[in-house]
């Protein structure tokens, strides 16, 4: 595993050394890409909009000439294709720099909250504590927390042989818990009214369609906040991969470090599946994506996994709500449609 | 930057929206009326109500019953009686609507049910401002009493009380026809495979109960799945199916007798299985005609007075011709 992050870094390094200006005018580039993205989302759905009305109401709205919008354009823009995207990409965001913080932290290329069980740790976690306390705000943000940290503690031991991590052991790991899991949150469903399973079965599957019961404000300070905190550990990361007995030479609390990725990653997993629900392979997908286009170095790999995190989901949502209009899909079908090809070509590759 | 701006007011945006809306209702707010919905919320309803979308097919079927098909402006892909509800503007599925096509239709009302929509479709609605009506029957009764609040909240109270009354007199007469005779043991099959049935707290379970049966399965859950040995082993006198799956009765029983497991039952072998028309999934007006249909399958001695040459003919029979059940004579039916 050292190896091949090992390999991929000094590729990446050897190109062009990475200065600060480099990595604001990476993340300044893909941050024009969100913004197309964004535009061309809020274009896109069931209500005909032009580009040109688009562009009129979004000036308005930011000048603050409400009255001069249409009360339909307000509705559609401001009151649901705006707040939507916005949740697209703090959960593309988190679940996309979970997957590139797992991947560093387990060592291994095919981490991601979703394939380590976390994903579904998350969902049984806030499930229970809606049935504990509902109609509480934050307590379903506290509750897929709580599930996220307890199934990746819970993987890393299982995926443990003979003192080392081992990559076959842990995914195994993984996927067993999450059936475990999933067959944990199908026996509570059964306690559910008729009308809470259905809003359950969308939810686990991803959905971005329901607006979170906490404000949008607090949930994208928490992502900062734990962005931030990944990203001081960013140079050290780069040398663990290269090896934790070296790392340690070179003076980097390892122990440290892991504890920080550990509890930041699980924290944006909760906080992704307490709003999305359990979307598959952005975790993975994402990071890739990233180290292709820029090379493995976490200095660069942590903003734009964030950044592409937020582009895919926003992407793969304004499919999901079109495709099939006017009925929508879940926006991880969309994901895992996509996701889990890519994750079969990274195990081939390794294997051979 | 741009972006961060457009990002900003996404975040204020459900608040300044729900005020918007406030505001641009407030004008004729004072005399429109705030009811309270059968789950407990307030919904405030414009005082005239001309544009209604409607998310499952049996408040279709209901606003369709209270004579106001014109003010429907769009309902779901599921909702096909009566047929012209069929050509009306779809917003999707019932489970899964797109609020966007909602929000263009302009409806000043919207009816959702909790038997099939979900919470968070209702909540997101809400949250734009949308009046949302959100109806909860679990009893045949409560058919009746949500038919009478939608009808008064649309205006058409008089059709309602008319149609109501219409209904709830067929349903006496039912009554008065099988009080004394013993409740029949059928399993309600909602689906087959898996096997689905219905919980005593449903309105089918009620509607049952009016045509003079009980379901062999007790749950608390609303759509239990059940095994197969269970049946097997509490013997339903009959087997009821809906037409919704199985569309003809010869090859529906014919099906079941060669099905392991199912041809063991003695329901199956004697012939006791009844298709009746979905009517009786769809707690709307349709419902009194399906608990007609299947009383008159399940106690046939209750009604021989009125038998001729075999063939069922009861005064006042709407359900005598059940591919179109909304046939002019229904009441239920009256445009």
């Amino acid at each position: 595993m050292g190896q091949y992050h090992g390999k991929m870094l000094q590729r990446g390094t050897r190109v062009r050394p990475l200065t600060p200006q480099r990595i604001v005018a990476i993340c300044g580039l893909l941050g024009a890409v969100l913004f197309v993205v964004v535009v061309f989302s809020l274009r896109m759905g069931a209500y005909p909009i032009s580009l040109r009305d688009i562009v009129m109401t979004l000036f308005r709205g930011a000048i603050g000439r409400r009255d001069e919008i249409p009360s339909d354009f307000w509705l559609v823009v401001f009151g649901l294709r705006l707040p939507r995207i916005a949740l697209g990409i703090l959960v593309g965001g988190a679940l996309a720099t979970a997957g590139a913080g797992f991947q560093a932290l387990l060592r291994n290329p095919l981490a991601d909250p979703y394939v380590l069980g976390l994903s579904s740790g998350a969902a049984l976690g806030a499930m229970l504590s809606l049935m504990v306390a509902p109609h509480t705000a934050g307590v379903i943000q506290a509750g897929a927390f709580v599930g996220a940290v307890a199934t990746t503690a819970t993987v890393y031991f299982l995926g443990r042989r003979g003192g080392q991590l081992d990559s076959p052991t842990l995914l195994l790991a993984g996927i067993i818990s999450a059936s475990f899991l999933s067959a944990a949150i199908m026996f509570l469903g059964t306690t559910l009214s008729g009308r809470d399973q259905r809003g359950m079965a969308f939810w686990l599957m991803g959905d971005l369609a329901t607006p979170p019961t906490v404000d949008l404000k607090w949930l994208y300070f928490v992502l900062l906040v734990t962005l931030g905190s990944i990203y001081t550990t960013s140079s050290d990361l780069n040398l663990i991969l290269t090896g934790e007995q070296e790392a340690r030479h070179l003076g980097v609390n390892v122990h440290r470090v892991k504890l920080v990725v550990y509890v930041a990653g699980s924290l944006l997993t909760g906080l992704a599946v307490s709003v999305g629900g359990a979307i598959g392979y952005v975790g993975l997908l994402v990071p890739h994506m990233m180290r292709l286009l820029f090379g493995t170095d976490y200095r660069l790999l942590i903003p734009t996994s964030a950044i592409g995190g937020g582009i895919i989901i926003v992407l793969a949502d304004t499919l999901a709500r079109t495709v099939v209009a006017p009925t929508e899909l879940p926006v991880g079908a969309m994901t895992a449609l996509a996701g889990a090809p890519v994750f079969i070509y990274l195990m081939r590759r390794r294997v051979r | 930057m741009a972006a961060m701006s457009a990002l900003a007011m996404a975040f204020g945006a459900p608040r300044i929206a729900a005020a918007q809306n406030e505001a641009a209702h407030s004008p004729k707010a004072a005399p429109g009326k705030t009811v309270t919905d059968e789950t407990g919320r307030r919904v405030a309803v414009p005082p005239e109500v001309k544009r209604i979308v409607t998310l499952a097919p049996d408040l279709t079927e209901t606003v369709y019953a209270l004579g106001l098909g014109e003010r429907l402006v769009g309902d779901t892909e599921v909702c096909d009686t009566p047929a012209a509800a069929k050509s009306k503007p779809h917003v999707g599925t019932p489970v899964s609507p797109n609020l966007e096509s909602i929000v263009a239709l302009h409806p000043d009302l919207v009816l959702a049910t909790t038997s099939i929509n979900r919470r968070e479709t209702v909540d997101a609605l809400r949250h734009l401002g949308i009046a949302v009506y959100s109806t909860d029957p679990h009893t045949v009764q409560g058919m009746l009493d949500s038919l009478a609040h939608i009808a008064e909240l649309t205006g058409a109270a008089e059709p309602g009380t008319t149609l109501v009354a219409g209904l709830r007199a067929r349903l006496d007469a039912l009554h008065a026809r099988l009080a004394d005779l013993p409740l029949v043991h059928v399993l309600f099959v909602i689906w087959e495979d898996p096997l689905i049935t219905i919980g005593q707290n449903t309105f089918v379970a009620d509607a049952l109960r009016w045509a003079g049966a009980e379901s062999v399965i007790v749950s608390n859950q609303n759509w239990p799945r059940v095994g197969l040995e269970v049946v097997l082993e509490l013997q339903p006198d009959y087997i009821v199916l809906t037409s919704d799956h199985q569309k003809a009765e010869g090859t529906e029983s014919g099906d079941l007798k060669k099905r392991p497991g199912w041809k063991d039952l003695r329901a199956v072998e004697v012939g006791h299985v009844v298709v009746i028309s979905e009517g009786v999934d769809r707690p709307a007006p349709g419902l009194v005609d399906a608990i007609e249909e299947l009383a008159h399958v399940l106690h046939p001695e209750a009604f021989k007075e009125k038998k001729e040459n075999g063939k069922v003919k009861v005064e006042n029979s709407p359900w005598a011709n059940t591919t179109a059940r909304c046939s002019s004579e229904a009441p239920a039916c009256a445009l």
